[in-house]
Parts: C-alpha cells; sequence; structure tokens
C-alpha cells in the first residue's frame, strides 16, 4: 500500500487533481488504519483497569482516577506553559536568523551556516550534566523557564532553516521595492517579508511546539518538583521499578494527544500540512 | 551590519548554551574520570580506545544502518503518503490529520505500544505471524529482528515529517506543468520521473540532511523500545556513549564516542549540501 | 513609522527574554524561600505499588513534626527512569537534597566521592535507645571504610515463587534442588508454561537478579573474595550450563532476552510463566482472590549442595548538601521507626529489614513473606558476592550495559559457558577500576 506511488493507475490519480474521489477516501482509510495501528492500542490500553484494582475487562475508570488523583491538570498546564513559551522564542529568534540565511551572502553567511549546523549535531542526552551544572549555577535548575530554554535552544538550528527555507520563496524584489521607499531593512524584514510568511512561521512554530510537548529526557533532569512536571515526567509516577501501570499512562497520552491535534484542526485551514515543505521547495 | 544584528540573538543563544557544555565535555574526553571527579589527563586514549573497541565499530554500523533507514524508509513512505493526500478527496483533511498523529504521540507512550504489540509471544504481531505462517517470529528478542523493528519503528515516527516536508513541495508544483506534459503524452510515471522528482530534489535533499541529523542523534526511539539489546545488536553510537556515561560512570569515553560521531557527522552533511547546491544550479 | 515597527517588535523580543529571565527569578525566589520555610528535601525514589506507595509516603512525611531546632522536611518523589541521570548531576552540581532513598549501590559510590554522610550516628542512636532491631546482618552489609554509607529500610529480595495450580496442572511437586527443577520445568514445558520466568531486556535488570541469584546458589559470583573482579570460575561455568540445559529444554522463553520486567510480570498474570524469580511482594501484582495460588518455595539445592540467593538492600543516605545535619539525622530516625505504614497498608512490596515490622499482625499471616525471611535472607547475598563488602562500582554493574549482553547471550544460549563469562569479565574490568 505504502508503495501506491511507484504503480501506474494509482500514480495517475496521485498526480492529477481531478480524478479522486471516494475510492481514494476508502484507500486512505485503510492506509490510515495501517498507520495508526499502534495508536489504536493506545486507546485500547488506556481502558484497561488500573493494577492492584479487582476490576476485570475494559473501563474508563483510568480517565476519572487520574482527573481525580492526580496532578494532570497542573502537568498539562506546565507543559502548555514551556511549550509555548518555548514556540514563541523560537520563532522569534529563527525568524530573523533565517533571513539572514536567506538573503546574506558571503564567507561570514557561510560560517554562520555551519555553526549552526554543528551545533545542532551535538547530542544534548551526552552534555546533559555540565549543562545542569551551568544551569544550577545560575538558577535555572527545576525552573520552567530554564527548560523552555533548552528546548529553544534545541529547536532553534532546524527553526532557522525553516524560517529560511520559507524567505527563499519570497521575492528579494518586494523589500528592494520597500527600501526604496525608504524602509529599513529591518523594516523591510518585519513589514515585506514576515508579513508574508504566516504559513513558514506556522510550520516552525508547530516543529518547536512538538519538540518541546514531547520530551521528557531534558524535563526528567531539570524538573524536581511536583508542581513543576511536565505531562512527559507526569507519566514517569506510573513507571514503578518493576512494573507500570498502563491503564493511567496510557489514558494520560490521550489527554496529551488532544492539544496538538486541536491545534492542527485548527491550522489546517491557514496551511497546507506541508508549509515547510512548500517553502524550501521553493526556487 | 543589520543583518549582522539580526542574526545575533540567535547565535547568542546557541553560544551560551552550548559553549560551556561543549567546552566541559572535550575537557572530560581528555580524562579518565567518572561524573564527579576529572580524573588523570590522558590525552587521546578514550579516542584511540573507542577506535579500537569492536562494540564501538558494530555501534556505527547499526547507526549507519539505523540512519539509512530512518531516512530513506521514511521519505518513501512519507512521500507515497503525500502523494496520496494531493487531490481532493472526501475526508482528505481529517486523514491528514490523522496521520500526523505518530509524529504527536510522545514516544514514551508510542514506545510502550510498540513493545505492547511485538514484544511476548501473546502480542499480537507475533500471533498474526504464527497464524499466517511465519512460524516463531521473535520481534525484539532476536538480534536480527530487533534491528528490523527498531527501524521500523523509527520509520514510523517519521514519516509524518516527511510528509509534511514532502506535502508542501508537491504543491509547490505549478498545476498547469502537468497539463502541458499530459498534452505531450506523457504517462504518470514519466510525470512523476520527470516533473515531481526533479521539481521536488531540493526539498527531497533538504528532508534528508535534516532526517540524517535527527536518526544519528536519536537516543530516546531507540533505548525505549530495545535499550540497544539484544547482545547490543540495536546499539547505535549515541545509546553507547549514553550508556558510557550514565550506566558505566565513563564520561571521558562517551563524550569521545559522541565527537567522534558528530564529527563524522558534520563531515558527511557537508558532503551533502554539496549536493543541494549542485541540485540548485541544475 | 519603520523606527516605530523596528522598536515595537524588538521591545517584544526583549519583553519575551525578559519573561525567561523572570521565570528564573521566580525560580530562585522559591528555592530561598524554601529555605526560609526552613525545610530540607527528602526524595523517594517511586518504590513498592508506585502511585499509591507515594501518595502513603507523602502523607507520612507531612505529618513529620520536627522536634526543637530541627528542620522540617518536604517530600519529592522521583522518577526510575534515567535516576542516575538525576542523581549524578544533582551531586555534580550540588543540588542535592538532604536525604534520600535510591538504587542499592548508590551510596557505596557516594561515599566514596564524599558526597554523602556517614550514618554512624544514626546508628548509634538506634543503640542507645534499644531500638536496633534491624535483622541480622543488614546493618553489616552498609559498612564500609569511612563508616555505614547508608541506613537500610527494605530489602528487595529474590525467592523462588511458583503457581501451584499450573504444578498441579503438570502433575509435578515443587522444586528442591536443580536436578528436581528440571524436571519441574520439563513437565510445564509440557503444559506449555514457562519455568523460569525472567526479564532479561537491556533496560532491566531482573534477568541480572535471577543469573546472579544462581551463581550464588552455586557459592560464586562475579568477585573473589578479595574483591576483585572473577567472573570466570568453575562455579559460575557450571550455573551457566545449568542456565543454557533450561534453554535447551524451553524452560527458559526466547522471547525472555528483550522482555522488560513489566512484560514477564504480564506472562505471570497470564499464566504462561509458572516458576521464577521474584520480590517477595510479587503475590501483590495478582487479583485478590489470585494471590493465594502463588506461593514460595524453600531455597533450592546446586548441584554442589549449596543453596543461596541475591538481595539489594534500598538504602536511606543523607547528602552533606543538607541545610543541618542533625536534621537529616533526626528527619532519618523518625523514619525509619514509622515506616511501618507502608507495610499496614500494603504499599511495600519488599521485605522490611525491622523485626518490629516484620512482626507486624498482617506480615505475620503472611506465610510467604515469612519464609522468605526465615530460609532466604539467611542465604542471600549482593552482586558483589563473593566480595566482603560491597562498594561503589558496583552501581556500574548492576544495570550496565555488559550486564544486560550478559543475560542476553546465556538466552540466546549459542554461546558456550566459559566464553560467556570471559566476555564479561572483559566488560566489567572497564568499568571496575
Amino acid at each position: 500500500m505504502t508503495t501506491s506511488a511507484a504503480t501506474a493507475p494509482r500514480t495517475a490519480a496521485a498526480l492529477d487533481p481531478r480524478r479522486a474521489g471516494l475510492g481514494r477516501t476508502f484507500a486512505a482509510a485503510i492506509v490510515t488504519l495501517v498507520m495508526l495501528g499502534p495508536i489504536l492500542a493506545v486507546f485500547w490500553l488506556a481502558l484497561r483497569p488500573r493494577l492492584y484494582t479487582d476490576i476485570t475487562g475494559p473501563t474508563l475508570e483510568t480517565f476519572g482516577y487520574i482527573f481525580a488523583n492526580t496532578d494532570i491538570l497542573l502537568w498539562l498546564k506546565n507543559s502548555a506553559m514551556v511549550s509555548i513559551l518555548a514556540t514563541i522564542v523560537s520563532v522569534m529568534v529563527a525568524a530573523p536568523a533565517g533571513y539572514v540565511l536567506s538573503r546574506g551572502r558571503g564567507g561570514a553567511v557561510s560560517a554562520y551556516s555551519l555553526f549552526i549546523f554543528v551545533v545542532q549535531s551535538f547530542p544534548v542526552v551526552v552534555f546533559v550534566i555540565p549543562l545542569f551544572i551551568m544551569f544550577a549555577s545560575v538558577g535555572l535548575v527545576d525552573s520552567l523557564g530554564g527548560v523552555a530554554i533548552i528546548y529553544v535552544a534545541s529547536s532553534i538550528a532546524v527553526a532557522c532553516w525553516m524560517m529560511s527555507a520559507y524567505f527563499d520563496t519570497i521575492p528579494v524584489t518586494l523589500e528592494e521595492a520597500a527600501w526604496i521607499d525608504g524602509c529599513s531593512v529591518f523594516g523591510g524584514f518585519v513589514r515585506i517579508v514576515l508579513r508574508n510568511s504566516l504559513p513558514g512561521v506556522l510550520s516552525t512554530a508547530i516543529y518547536s511546539f512538538l519538540l518541546a510537548w514531547n520530551d521528557y529526557l531534558v524535563a526528567l533532569v531539570f524538573l524536581r518538583s511536583d508542581d513543576r512536571f511536565t505531562l512527559p515526567i507526569g507519566l514517569q509516577t506510573f513507571f514503578q521499578q518493576n512494573q507500570t501501570d498502563w491503564g493511567p499512562v496510557m489514558a494520560c497520552a490521550v489527554v496529551m494527544l488532544a492539544p496538538p491535534v486541536v491545534i492542527f484542526a485548527l491550522l489546517n485551514r491557514f496551511f497546507s500540512i506541508g508549509g515547510i515543505g512548500g517553502s524550501l521547495a521553493g526556487r | 551590519m543589520t543583518l549582522a544584528g539580526l542574526a545575533l540573538p540567535a547565535v547568542v543563544l546557541m553560544a551560551v548554551v552550548n559553549a560551556y557544555p561543549v567546552v566541559y565535555a572535550g575537557i572530560q574526553a581528555l580524562h579518565d574520570g567518572d561524573l564527579l571527579n576529572l580524573g588523570n589527563f590522558v590525552g587521546l586514549a578514550n579516542f584511540r580506545d573507542a577506535l579500537t573497541d569492536p562494540l564501538f565499530w558494530r555501534s556505527a554500523r547499526f547507526t549507519v544502518v539505523f540512519s539509512l533507514c530512518g531516512v530513506f524508509g521514511s521519505w518513501l513512505l512519507g512521500f507515497a503518503l503525500a502523494l496520496m493526500l494531493k487531490p481532493n478527496f472526501p475526508g482528505k483533511s481529517v486523514f491528514k490529520i490523522l496521520l500526523l498523529l505518530p509524529w504527536i504521540v510522545p514516544i514514551v507512550v508510542s514506545s510502550m505500544s510498540w513493545n505492547w504489540l511485538t514484544a511476548t509471544p501473546d502480542s499480537l504481531l507475533p500471533v498474526l505471524a504464527r497464524d499466517f505462517g511465519f512460524g516463531r517470529v521473535m520481534f525484539l528478542a532476536d538480534p536480527t529482528m530487533a534491528m528490523i523493528t527498531v527501524c521500523l519503528f523509527k520509520i514510523w515516527i517519521s514519516y509524518p515529517f516527511m510528509m509534511m516536508m514532502m506535502s508542501g513541495a508537491l504543491e509547490g508544483i505549478e498545476p498547469n506543468l502537468y497539463e502541458a506534459a499530459r498534452v505531450d503524452g506523457a504517462n504518470s510515471r514519466q510525470q512523476l520521473r520527470y516533473i515531481v522528482l526533479p521539481m521536488t530534489a531540493r526539498s527531497t535533499y533538504i528532508a534528508w540532511i535534516l532526517m540524517a541529523m535527527f536518526s544519528v542523534n536519536d537516543f530516546a526511539t531507540i533505548y525505549l523500545l530495545t535499550g540497544g539489546g539484544p547482545v547490543d545488536s540495536t546499539t547505535s553510537l549515541i545509546v553507547l556513549a549514553y550508556r558510557s556515561v550514565f550506566q558505566d560512570f565513563r564520561p571521558g569515553y562517551g563524550v569521545a564516542i559522541s565527537f567522534l560521531m558528530t564529527g563524522a557527522l558534520v563531515t558527511l552533511s557537508i558532503i551533502l549540501f554539496r549536493q543541494i547546491r549542485k541540485a540548485n544550479i541544475a | 513609522m519603520n523606527e516605530f515597527n523596528a522598536s515595537r517588535s524588538s521591545m517584544t523580543r526583549r519583553a519575551f527574554l525578559g519573561t525567561t529571565a523572570a521565570a528564573a527569578a521566580a525560580m530562585t525566589v522559591g528555592q530561598k524561600a524554601a529555605f526560609g520555610a526552613e525545610e530540607i528535601k527528602f526524595w523517594d525514589m517511586v518504590w513498592g505499588t508506585g502511585a499509591s506507595y507515594t501518595a502513603a509516603a507523602k502523607e507520612l512525611v507531612g505529618s513529620y513534626q520536627p522536634s526543637g531546632d530541627n528542620l522540617g522536611v518536604r517530600y519529592q518523589s522521583i522518577p526510575w527512569a534515567n535516576w542516575y541521570q538525576t542523581f549524578t548531576s544533582a551531586a555534580a552540581s550540588r543540588t542535592t537534597p538532604a536525604v534520600s532513598s535510591g538504587a542499592a549501590f548508590l551510596p557505596f559510590y557516594f561515599i566514596e566521592q564524599g558526597v554523602i554522610a556517614p550514618a554512624d550516628d544514626v546508628v548509634a542512636g538506634f543503640d542507645k535507645s534499644g531500638t536496633n532491631d534491624f535483622l541480622p546482618g543488614v546493618l553489616d552489609a552498609m559498612k564500609t571504610d569511612k563508616g555505614y554509607a547508608a541506613m537500610p529500610w527494605s530489602m528487595d529480595l529474590r525467592v523462588i515463587w511458583v503457581r501451584k495450580s499450573l504444578l498441579e496442572k503438570a502433575g509435578v511437586e515443587a522444586p528442591t534442588d536443580w536436578q528436581s527443577f528440571i524436571k519441574v520445568g520439563e513437565a510445564l514445558k509440557k503444559i506449555d508454561v514457562v519455568g523460569l520466568g525472567l526479564a532479561g531486556g537491556s533496560t532491566t535488570t531482573d534477568g541480572q537478579h535471577t543469573v546472579s541469584a544462581l551463581m550464588i546458589n552455586n557459592g560464586g559470583g562475579l568477585f573473589a573474595t578479595d574483591g576483585t573482579l572473577d567472573c570466570v570460575t568453575d562455579r559460575n561455568i557450571e550455573t551457566l550450563d545449568f542456565l543454557n540445559e533450561l534453554v535447551r529444554k524451553g524452560i527458559i522463553d526466547p522471547y525472555a532476552a528483550s522482555y522488560t520486567s513489566d512484560n514477564v510480570t504480564r506472562d505471570w498474570l497470564s499464566g504462561r510463566v509458572g516458576m521464577g524469580f521474584g520480590q517477595t511482594g510479587l503475590d501483590k501484582n495478582f487479583p485478590t482472590d489470585q494471590q493465594s495460588d502463588l506461593t514460595v518455595i524453600s531455597p533450592i539445592k546446586s548441584t554442589r549442595g549449596d543453596m543461596g540467593t541475591v538481595y539489594y538492600i534500598n538504602p536511606l543516605m543523607m547528602f552533606k548538601t543538607t541545610a543541618s545535619q542533625p536534621s537529616s539525622e533526626a528527619f532519618l530516625t523518625w523514619y525509619l521507626d514509622n515506616m511501618k505504614v507502608f507495610w499496614e497498608k500494603g504499599v511495600a512490596i519488599d521485605v522490611p529489614v525491622r523485626k518490629s515490622i516484620a512482626d507486624l499482625p498482617n506480615l505475620k499471616q503472611n506465610a510467604n513473606l515469612q519464609k522468605s525471611i526465615a530460609e532466604w535472607q539467611p542465604v542471600g547475598k549482593t552482586i558483589g558476592a563473593q566480595a566482603p563488602r560491597p562498594f561503589g562500582a558496583l552501581n556500574a554493574v548492576d544495570g550496565g550495559g555488559a550486564g544486560a549482553a550478559f543475560i542476553q547471550q546465556i538466552i540466546e544460549g549459542k554461546t558456550a559457558s566459559k566464553q560467556i563469562l570471559e566476555t564479561l569479565q572483559a566488560a566489567l574490568e572497564k568499568v571496575v577500576k
């Protein structure tokens, strides 16, 4: 099914916008069902009874339990705060940097681009101890702000790239016209380029958001107090030394899926799924 | 000057967050201490030990296999799905969102779900394999199968990103190009070959590089599903580095591995970058 | 107009950087406030039954009323995932709490590094008040050259469990030695039941516990009596040959090579596993009406006639980062005197290490637990066996990559016992200096 592109009749339909109908809906439904098997498993497992209860068979009790007995709403709030903060900062820093990558020429820009690249290549997971020592010395440990900074740093390189690629699709003549009208470089960037880059900004934002929303490796080390836990760390409270309480974990996971899905559904109108790709495809 | 100003916040942020850890790690790499003490200066001994350790090379080999699967497997799947979603059809936007779910589910959760589907003989996939006459398939317990399963898991997690990239690229193609090709008598396969692939080449290269970077540095996908086993068959360099630092308490050795890995990654990517430029000129 | 736009934008950016800084500042203030309120921190792992254990522990610590000048205590639960990162990063940055529970060998590493304070005064306090009722050998197991590395609070003792109904179905009696173990395993195999359930995956140490238990069972271990690494011994080779026979006869499940501890627990629950090593609270995983199907059997004799098993003593350690060492000691003593609620409420699944707790009425009725304490605990040793006492490097032995590959090679059953042990010896030599 996944290689449908290689078969001629399907490809014809794939490339021709006019020739697809309910048949395609059916095919897409089957493909989606297969791809989402493991996710359906998550929903199924969320109906499992908790450990150390005598309930058997599927139950919705876990959902009641996690809302009544855990801080899931607090975790949700913390996750949302960190992810939104990281996303906003990431876009605000990446947009101008990406503009430089897109418009700048010469050795300095190449060096800059290489620098971003090398930075992105360092594995955070190995450097977490020196990072922790550094953050501890300025009091940024066990702080949602500190974690957000790390998320921004982890997503910035790719974010720069995404923004840069989108800016590539905006003709430089537009800014040049603005400059002639007396607009500064910065003004041109903000008023001409950024204003026309909503899809690029949204794609970058979604990338940054998901990176922050799903992280557990950084949060696990940097967040130490119950009241600052994010959702992926909250999940860990159901992992005992020798067993995992699947029902609540999966119920939390279902809750955790909701915000990004809603965001995607809402933003779907404003940008085609591949906003990034479209931008990168330009030229 | 203004351009420099615009680039500054990102540079400062990256430098501030990365400088100290990288320098600190660099110093660790030259010493034989543990996590709390620097230990003795040993020069390049950690690098030499890494390069002469058979496990390092096995891990390097798996890293390459894993990354190639991650890059090309998820690209093929993502591209195919992007092609599927290109025309308008009823329910299209719902499928678009649903197919992104593997990216949205936290990996802690999806790894559990994959474990549940594959780990025990009573799990769904081994049961299906038995019913379809494949006999006893140990998706995670057999070293070779574990490698395949981890790679499939990686492809599954990564295809939505590729699908996003490639659908956007497809949207960037002028519809009248297809029209013109049809007039010239090109069939679908030829359209794919001569219009779609060349027009999406730049996106494809960028997607490959990004995914290569994500794959080489991907710790969670492997660690959460197999922990690098059985018998180290799914140990990649990043897993080996992590284990050396945090489980064997040999940070110098682990950091040396990660430096070697980063070096190789950067070199490889620069070569790929050159390819992009060429693709641009073409 | 241009200027306006530009400055607005940069203002916004500054505002956001400001937000971050403010969050940082808030955090710092929060810390100060904690000190201002005169509290010390207690970190506790997610032990026992998980969420319900944590709730009970939180409640217990919340009820602590410090006496005199001593500081109050704040409870913080710590997830098991990547715990070594949590502890080592805290130690490296001096942000450790005052008191903490943790993995069995962490205190030995930390006391060698001078990160924690010895617990000698706490031990002396128990002696003085005449309440030193720790089970034999348990306190001694905490002794190092620098004093007691930590206080023991419970013991993860590995005992052999069987499911009575499955043994009956297979028509066999519980094994008493290695030979009969194989007989029973073969009988179970005939009814598609696993005779030695274990989790050999790379993210768990369960399989290592089982193999260590059997090595100690045969009078072996990873270390010589002088404390040096000594994996390739006749006794260990015999143990691996025994395991290899179990593998060849299908008594050990090949799927176990990737099992998480959760997977094996599920197999116990589903009746796929009929026999194997487990914690003394294994039965707690079962619905109440099935718990009586599980029985702890007496220790089995190896071919040489030895008996033994492995245990891990769960420690409570005192970090030097405390705001007040007397407060740490006062709290630790109080905690050890009041932790019996964990067993009263049934949220602890390990063996209590104090006689006063082991004698609680509900534990007295627990035949499996009493048998474990009476018969298994005395023949138990740590994975440091046969070394005279535990040491810091055991951290890297317990749960390192070498151990996981070792277990998986055994389950694979393709490599000669001696060669497997030589591989292990070579790998461990790199981490045990």
